[in-house]
């Protein structure tokens, strides 16, 4: 084989490669979201370098959950939706689908809170920003000129590796950083249990599970050319954890302690204050609005894509708002009135961003038991069954989402009866 | 009788004679999917240890208001499955379908069932609202809403001879597919096979005919193309390229990756192949890329009626798919004139061709942008352009469909109103 040969065969296989991989990143680099950013800053700023094992914990959670998503995609061609529809009936679908338009409500309400808290940093008040921001999402896609922007806003989020930077510029103690990274530790206190929900829900999403099975399922990726995904879902999640974990470092570095706890996008940006100095906030803001406009504009629509998809509705933007009026109307709804929600007079911006996600957790084990039941279905996905160490892992972290939600829920019983021991 | 909905009759217990309970019904069969009104032939159970899991159709005596046996458990016949069946729980309900008069993509909330003429028979889908509202429970309360708001609710209920029942790995349901999605226009069936999730579609359109899989491959976006005819055997792939135009054909090589056009290319007939060949040699969007060597000649000097005997006899002529124009060349293959088909049927047999021929023609050259060729389309009012040299030998031609995908894709396309 000349060399000019081989040079092809290498270019081949990157372009090839290039055009696998995607989904996963996407959907990791949604993790830095504006309510992941909140969520993270929140808890690093509370609970500082003690809250890193639980980016360990929703690390390996991510990367089994994704790659579930992707490889039922992959094996049955199907959407997630679609698959729950056709073996679990109606009744199972429409709870599902529930649930699903709950938690991503939830998350689209944060978007547009990060994007009023962004734009509020720079003085421009959120009655003009979050408006103009809903209309720019809602004409993006609509019109289909999305795909052209995706690049440019994917881009933007780039500015959260600035995280990185100032992580190193500050000179934490790594020696310690390491060391409560691997050490589980756990406190009886509401604030807490929500800390811990938040981060399970912002990082494994149930939107995230059904964008990345949707996306697989439109490349067209077979199962012999699976491992080529699975390489992308982990990449993708491995990026945006080691993100996330530096956004702890950083604000635990800074703010905790100095004991400061993030309560608005403000302090929040102090994080990156010893990278920028005073142009810290600009530097904040525009990895918040590229990452909240990105997920703005792709949860509502995969959310909608989902639902119409399992209840057999028209859908998909090469339709006429006449031929989809379900497809048009939900995704016009949740998009108008997640804007409205921020509006509210009134409204904590900052706390709406994280405390949002804490609803993602407590839904995302519904999802998480009907994917299970389908991955193990042999009729469905045959010799590409989940392994046990897949059922292991995904049982556990399921199991470990409800028995922290009850702890949330019987709290209150709990710190009454401690309260009277006192 | 009223019709009967698989969802009144799923889960609910059966009574034998004796007013004693055999089980609960899961699923109904039918038989002869492809029929109008396929028979049910029997009714699976979840049956209590001693009785048989099947019910046969015959000792059926009410399904509604509740399922009643006409012997009693002991006089159950057994049934054994045939293996071709339709179980309808199993196989259709909450499954997509093909509305082949709707020519969509649907998904099944309620199958009818209803006697016809002393069989219970499969009537129809239901893939309306209320179908779903019936099968969460609340069908009464919603009706009981419209009809406080004087509406009435849409009923949609596809009969049965118009469903194409899919699944990828399942040959009845997918030679029933075949049978009823083959009535559709080839770019009907594109629009379907593009809204159907991958597998199914591959499998939906690996089933057509050679011609009618090449005509809808032509009418396919370029990613299904290449999908499709990666997954066909490779000498059934040739076929099928040979089958469709150069022009087509030479699109979708240059979409595959070198190696595998090059051994699709030799599979070909050496003719065809030549065509594509010739065809890939030129840029994609250039006249040369988009222009179908496949026309209609005439060699100068004829009257209208030789031309038209000659046309009829040429085999150049009956491969044009078209047959706008008729191009009048030398001996050696330069383009002297051109004029329309119905010119040349509407003068005199003894007229010669110099006569009415066009001689001042609108040309492109082999490189010149598929924009400008959709320019020259438009402003001319032409149906096709001439493809010629810079020594005005007659390459081919580009119709004005292929021209005017410069500016409309494949896929919007088919919103078109339709001219010819």
């Amino acid at each position: 084989m000349t060399l000019q040969n081989s040079v092809k065969r290498a270019a081949q296989r990157v372009l090839f490669y290039l055009t696998i991989i995607g989904p996963g990143l996407i959907t990791a680099s949604a993790d830095n979201d504006a309510p992941g950013i909140a969520t993270y800053s929140m808890a690093g700023s509370t609970y500082g370098y003690a809250f890193l094992w639980m980016i360990l914990v929703v690390t390996v959670g991510e990367v089994v959950v994704q790659e579930m998503a992707a490889r039922m995609g992959a094996t049955t061609g199907k959407g997630l939706a679609d698959l729950i529809r056709e073996r679990f009936g109606v009744k199972v679908t429409a709870f599902a689908m529930f649930c699903l338009l709950l938690a991503n409500f939830g998350t689209t309400v944060a978007q547009f809170a990060g994007i009023a808290a962004g734009m509020e940093l720079l003085g421009i008040s959120r009655y003009l920003a979050v408006p103009v921001a809903a209309l720019l999402v809602w004409l993006l896609v609509t019109r289909g000129s999305y795909t052209r922007v995706e690049k440019f806003l994917l881009t933007l989020c780039l500015a959260s590796l600035s995280y990185v930077v100032s992580a190193f510029m500050i000179r934490p103690p790594w020696g310690v950083v390491l060391q409560q990274a691997v050490t589980p530790a756990f406190h009886f206190e509401t604030g807490y249990v929500l800390a811990l929900l938040a981060t399970v829900g912002t990082t494994i999403t149930p939107w995230g599970c059904v964008y990345l099975q949707a996306s697989v399922v439109d490349k067209g990726v077979t199962p012999q050319k699976y491992r080529y995904t699975r390489l992308d879902v982990v990449t993708g999640v491995a990026f945006g954890n080691v993100i996330s974990a530096f956004v702890i470092i950083c604000t635990a570095a800074t703010l905790f302690v100095h004991g400061v706890q993030v309560e608005t996008a403000e302090q929040a940006a102090l994080a990156l204050a010893p990278l920028a100095g005073p142009w810290a906030k600009y530097l904040f803001n525009v990895g918040l609005l590229g990452a909240s406009l990105l997920a703005a504009s792709v949860l509502p629509l995969a959310t909608t894509y989902a639902v119409c998809e399992a209840f057999g509705w028209e859908r998909g933007m090469n339709n006429r708002t006449q031929e989809a009026p379900v497809f048009y109307g939900l995704y016009t709804g949740l998009v108008m009135l997640s804007a409205a929600v921020v509006l509210l007079p009134g409204v904590p911006l900052f706390p709406l961003m994280w405390l949002s996600q804490t609803l993602n957790a407590i839904l995302l084990p519904v999802l998480l038991v009907l994917m299970l039941r389908l991955a193990n279905d042999p009729h469905l996905m045959g010799a590409h069954r989940n392994s046990r160490m897949t059922n292991f892992l995904a049982w556990g972290l399921t199991g470990l989402i409800v028995l922290i939600t009850l702890i949330l829920f019987t709290a209150p019983l709990w710190q009454a009866g401690a309260g009277r021991t006192y | 009788m009223p019709p009967i909905f698989l969802s009144e009759v799923q889960k609910e217990p059966v009574w034998d004679t004796q007013g004693e309970r055999v089980g609960r019904c899961v699923d109904v069969l039918v038989r002869g999917a492809g029929q109008p009104f396929p028979r049910v032939c029997a009714l699976a159970l979840r049956a209590k240890a001693d009785a048989p899991p099947f019910v046969v159709a015959e000792q059926i005596g009410w399904l509604r208001p509740s399922i009643l046996l006409t012997t009693d458990r002991s006089k159950l016949s057994p049934y054994e499955p045939q293996g071709d069946e339709l179980w309808l729980a199993r196989h259709v309900l909450d499954r997509q379908v093909v509305d082949v008069d709707g020519r969509r993509v649907v998904r099944v909330n309620d199958l009818q069932l209803a006697r016809v003429g002393d069989h219970l028979c499969l009537v129809g889908a239901d893939v309306g609202t209320m179908a779903l509202l019936r099968r969460l429970g609340v069908e009464r309360p919603a009706r009981a809403l419209f009809s406080t708001l004087r509406r009435q609710p849409s009923e949609a209920i596809i009969p049965w001879e118009d469903v194409a029942p899919l699944q990828a790995d399942e040959p009845i349901r997918l030679r029933v597919s075949r049978e009823r999605l083959g009535k559709l226009h080839p770019a009907d069936i594109a629009a379907v096979v593009s809204d159907l999730d991958r597998r199914t579609g591959r499998a939906l359109i690996a089933a057509l005919d050679d011609e009618r899989l090449a005509a809808t491959l032509e009418e396919s976006p370029a990613e299904l193309q290449v999908a499709v005819l990666n997954h066909l055997e490779p000498e059934r792939a040739a076929d099928i390229l040979e089958e469709m135009g150069p022009d087509e054909a030479a699109d979708l090589l240059a979409d595959l990756p070198d190696q595998t056009s090059r051994r699709l290319l030799e599979l070909m007939e050496d003719e065809d192949a030549a065509d594509v060949r010739r065809l890939l040699a030129y840029p994609e969007d250039s006249a040369g890329g988009i222009m179908t060597t496949e026309f209609a000649t005439v060699p100068e000097g004829y009257t209208a009626g030789q031309a038209l005997d000659y046309l009829r006899r040429s085999e150049a002529a009956q491969e044009d798919e078209a047959l706008y124009y008729v191009y009048v060349t030398d001996a050696s293959g330069h383009l002297k004139g051109a004029l329309s088909l119905r010119d040349l049927v509407m003068c005199a047999p003894d007229t010669p061709l110099a006569d009415v021929a066009e001689t001042d023609l609108v040309t492109a050259d082999l490189y010149t942008p598929q924009r400008d060729v959709a320019h020259l389309v438009a402003k001319y009012d032409l149906l096709a352009v001439p493809v010629v040299d810079e020594e005005g030998m007659l390459h081919g031609i580009v119709a004005v469909d292929d021209a005017l995908d410069a500016f409309i894709p494949t896929a919007w396309k088919k919103r078109l109103p339709r001219f010819f």
